[in-house]
């Protein structure tokens, strides 16, 4: 099953027979928290962070009528300073995280290990910071919240370390396309 | 990577798991703080004590509606005298079935890695590795399993710490329609 074929079916079975007829895309919606803690809620309350802190932008934690994402890599960086413009990845630390979409957890109690995977933020000779979603994926539909809750540890002594962070979804997306004048 | 989908909903459907569940990508893992000199460890079979960056299980089997299937084994190793690039051997078993058997992922250590596909160079790194199965294992609901890990020598100081992660396409429970 493609990436694209999942999401119809999943929009089918919720209803949503027009998001067939939206305009294909790729994308990525990321936030960042640039105050230092051990647990992080990322992109519920979004819509009061501006750029580049995030880019939800005024719809906060859901996407609007049919616009949707299937998620299918997650990733994690570490804001270099409280502007949010500059950010490093997650040298020596991994993150315990749930997605939540909806009232519904989807992925629950995962890890991204730093220096696991090689596909996506880094390359080479640098740990990477992000978990490819195995299957297809997953999918936010339209008008649904969605936040994630994620915590930093040590990956090596797997001790909880305090950090400013940021987390990005990035997988295949669906924008809103009228197909007529307005 | 619809092939693990494939696979888990039929091993599913042979053990007469009807619930459909929500699709998810599953990451299961475990830590142990060694003791010095010590070669030989079994992961999932003791959480006494130990912290939710250490394990997130609480039992060596997945819940009644939960199952999944393990394409990619993580092993970190936390010491200042060991690593993973001497040969390991790794065996995990499902139940009363050895799955993985005498495995050594020590090739995939330091800059003999492999990458996690073709379009990347691996990571170049010997106290973390990383390494996808070619074929899908499934655990299903409710049966143990467990890991172990075998240093070919004695170089872990007291205190030094193993975790291995499991993570693949896996079912969690579900009330309603999977998203």
């Amino acid at each position: 099953m493609s990436a694209q074929d999942k999401m119809i079916t999943v929009a089918n079975r919720l209803g949503l027979t027009s998001l067939k007829d939206m305009q294909g895309t790729t994308r990525m919606v990321y936030d960042s928290i640039t105050t230092a803690a051990l647990t992080h809620t990322f992109f519920k309350g979004a819509a009061q962070r501006v750029f580049p802190l995030t880019n939800v932008g005024a719809n906060g934690n859901q996407f609007q009528v049919d616009e949707a994402l299937l998620v299918e890599k997650i990733g994690f960086f570490i804001p270099t300073d409280a502007t949010g413009a500059t950010y490093l990845g997650l040298v020596g630390n991994s993150v315990k995280f749930d997605l939540v979409i909806g009232n519904k957890t989807v992925i629950k109690d995962a890890t991204c290990e730093f220096g696991g995977e090689q596909a996506f933020y880094n390359d080479g000779t640098v740990g990477s910071s992000v978990i490819d979603l195995e299957g297809v994926g997953i999918l936010i539909p339209p008008q649904v919240e969605y936040y994630v809750v994620a915590k930093t540890f040590n990956t090596q002594t797997r001790v909880a370390t305090s950090n400013r962070l940021g987390c990005y979804l990035f997988g295949t997306g669906a924008l809103l396309n009228f197909n007529t004048t307005i | 990577m619809a092939n693990q989908v494939n696979k888990l909903a039929y091993v599913d459907s042979k053990l007469g798991v009807s619930l459909p569940g929500q699709q998810t990508t599953r990451v299961i893992y475990d830590s142990i703080n060694a003791s010095a000199a010590q070669q030989y460890f079994e992961f999932f079979t003791n959480f006494a004590g130990k912290t939710e960056f250490q394990t997130n299980l609480t039992t060596n089997k997945l819940d009644s509606a939960e199952s999944m299937v393990i394409k990619s084994i993580q092993i970190i190793c936390n010491s200042a005298t060991a690593n993973l690039t001497d040969h390991l051997n790794l065996n995990i078993t499902v139940g009363n079935q050895v799955v993985l058997k005498d495995f050594d992922p020590s090739f995939n250590s330091s800059n003999r890695g492999l990458s996690f596909d073709r379009l990347h160079s691996g990571f170049n790194d010997s106290a973390s590795l990383e390494v996808r199965l070619l074929t899908d294992i499934v655990i299903p609901p409710q049966v143990n399993f467990k890991a172990t890990l075998q240093f070919s020598n004695a170089l872990l100081a007291a205190n030094d710490d193993i975790t291995i992660v499991l993570k693949g396409y896996g079912r969690i429970f579900s009330a309603g329609a999977s998203f």
